[in-house]
């Protein structure tokens, strides 16, 4: 009979008393959990987000963040013609998001547009259909609720109309565009009703086509090219833009979100504590009840580290087991919670706060097994110090 | 085989000093077996503790097999315990969570046996004992004079030259108190050593030498007729 065998034996003496502080260790790994893949998820799946095409430079307005606000950038087509002749560019593309309407049936519905150059485009994915092709001024792609709302699928017809007069009720230009594809705009919120046409004719739908205006531009670098030298460069060339690499978003993003951060290092660490109180006070109750039992086995001849060993024992298996439901129940909870942050207006519907990564779930892992493991310290402590024959003396009275 | 000489225990009370042992000097000789009998507050398991090495004479020497406690570290002290002596309680003191069996093979893994050594040599004590049929009962399944018999098992495992008991039959009813008086017959009879503290007149009657104390100390010894 080993050390650890024992004590996971032992853990079947009080089954209630097991189960009900293997919930309290399941509960409080969960939120340790949680508060873990909150604490990285941000960062990670922003990022994710941000390198979903490749492209890891953006230029926008100075001082902006992408579709931040609704300043944009003239001369865009310029712009790109300039930055796609550095060496350490592969590709470049502008992109312009603005308000427009599309015509279904006999009234307007309001849209996100989103105008593109399809050779560089580093925010959509085609889900049915086709993309549209460079200097494809009759096409057009509809998000899913887009084609919903229009009533179209790819190969229909659909009418856009920009500039409206709120005044006039009525636009004062209009397309007909054949619906090549049906897209996921990657940082549309849930449900956001977006389309995408060639940038020239969003521009003319959005009162922007005479400066070449872009909301921002994005880079994808060269293969061997380093991020940083080449946003280095063109910020160089662009004084006047804000040039970001994601990195440099990822950090403005946390510096928005601190307080989630420091929420979940908060959490988390009270959820720890929790956590190791739970563990340190059962094996406390548990040792203090079997002081007779302890004083006997030392009596007959079983050593201090053989009792401290059983008693650490008993407390791995406490927090190995309560972990293991803390991770079903953490990872349940982190989807719930996920589904309801993530359905706040204005967020990528493609976001997420809680991410589970191998390397920060097996360190929260790590670190709830030796923290409790650690709990089971000072009960061990006092197992294997129990005065033997005081000890039994008293059981014998 | 065993020696105590001059062995005094004084311990605080509630503010008193108590004197559980006034000088007390005891030998044990290979293949004895000796009852230790007296009125509660005698001395009597006090005695048996600081012989097995379980608790420390204010004054006085132990020597087992040569060796003088005294002189031993705790580790070496839990050693001698494990390897050299086998101790039986009142109250049995089981595991409850472990089988018969592995109550008795838990001396013995402590020792560093082999799980196939112990596992064989746990059954044929079990055997000897009269429990080989229930070995694979827990300890709480099993009847006060099983877990007793058990106890004995556990206490011979790593075959200890002196089998120290204290009231082995205490918690017993006379038919199972019997039992247990004809194991540790047996037992002498195939050469264990055997102190043992005890109430029981018929188990004192069976010892081939009696010691009495009183008081802390012994006041007479008398060998079987």
């Amino acid at each position: 009979m080993t050390g650890l065998g024992w004590g996971v034996k032992s853990l079947g003496r009080h089954p209630l008393r097991t189960a009900l502080s293997l919930a309290g260790i399941a509960v409080a790994s969960a939120m340790l959990l949680d508060m873990v893949m909150l604490s990285g998820g941000i960062e990670k799946s922003f990022s994710d987000l941000l390198l979903a095409r490749g492209y890891q430079i953006r230029l926008t307005p100075k001082g902006t963040l992408p579709f931040d606000t609704e300043a944009s950038i003239g001369g865009a087509s310029h712009a790109v013609r300039t930055i796609r002749a550095d060496s350490g560019v592969e590709a470049a593309g502008a992109v312009l998001g603005t308000s427009i309407y599309g015509r279904a049936h006999d009234s307007l519905v309001t849209l996100f547009g989103y105008g593109i150059q399809p050779e560089a485009q580093g925010i959509y994915q085609v889900t049915a259909g086709a993309d549209l092709a460079p200097g494809d001024t009759l096409g057009v792609l509809l998000s899913e609720t887009a084609a919903q709302l229009l009533g179209a699928a790819p190969g229909d017809t659909v009418t856009l109309v920009g500039r409206l007069d709120p005044q006039m009720a009525d636009a004062a230009v209009g397309r007909r565009l054949a619906v090549r594809g049906e897209v996921r705009w990657i940082y549309d919120y849930r449900g956001q009703p977006s389309v995408g046409t060639v940038l020239p004719v969003m521009q003319r739908l959005g009162r922007d086509a005479a400066e070449d205006r872009a909301s921002l531009l994005l880079v994808k670098v060269a293969d061997g090219a380093a991020v940083e030298d080449v946003a280095a460069r063109l910020r160089e060339r662009f004084p006047h833009l804000e040039v970001s690499s994601v990195a440099d978003l990822v950090v403005q993003a946390k510096r928005r979100l601190v307080y989630f951060t420091q929420l979940s290092y908060v959490l988390g660490g009270m959820s720890l504590i929790v956590a190791v109180l739970l563990v340190g006070t059962l094996l406390t109750i548990t040792v203090n009840e079997r002081l007779g039992e302890i004083a006997t086995l030392r009596a007959i001849g079983v050593s201090r580290g053989t009792i401290v060993r059983q008693v650490f024992a008993e407390g791995t298996a406490l927090t190995v087991l309560g972990a293991g439901f803390g991770i079903v129940l953490g990872l349940a909870t982190a989807e719930y919670l996920d589904a309801i942050l993530t359905s706040f207006p204005g967020l990528p519907a493609s976001f997420s706060f809680f991410v589970p990564r191998a390397d920060t779930l097996g360190l929260a892992a790590l670190v709830l097994l030796v923290t409790g493991s650690l709990a089971g310290l000072y009960p061990a402590w006092l197992a294997s110090r129990a005065p033997i024959a005081a000890t039994l003396r008293a059981e014998a009275t | 085989m065993l020696v105590a000489r001059d062995l005094r225990k004084d311990y605080p009370m509630n503010g008193e000093t108590v004197h559980a042992l006034r000088g007390a000097s005891l030998t044990v000789e290979p293949g004895e077996y000796v009852a230790l009998v007296g009125p509660s507050g005698s001395g009597k398991s006090t005695l048996l503790q600081i012989v097995g090495g379980i608790d420390t004479p204010t004054a006085g020497t132990v020597e087992i097999l040569g060796t003088r406690l005294e002189t031993l570290s705790d580790r070496e002290l839990t050693r001698l315990r494990l390897t050299r002596l086998g101790f039986v309680f009142q109250r049995f003191h089981l595991l409850p969570v472990l089988t018969a069996r592995e109550n008795v093979e838990l001396p013995m893994a402590e020792a560093g046996v082999k799980g196939a050594d112990r596992r064989a040599r746990a059954r044929r004590l079990l055997d000897y004992v009269g429990l080989g049929h229930r070995e694979g009962h827990r300890a709480t399944q099993l009847s006060g004079g099983e877990m007793q018999r058990v106890a004995i098992a556990r206490a011979l495992a790593n075959r200890p030259a002196v089998l120290l008991a204290d009231e082995p039959t205490g918690e017993l009813d006379a038919a199972t108190g019997q039992e247990i008086l004809d194991l540790f017959r047996r037992l002498n009879t195939d050469g264990t050593t055997l102190l043992v503290v005890t109430h029981d007149e018929r188990l004192a009657a069976q010892a081939g030498r009696t010691v009495h104390m009183l008081d802390g100390r012994i006041v007479s010894e008398a060998a079987a007729p």
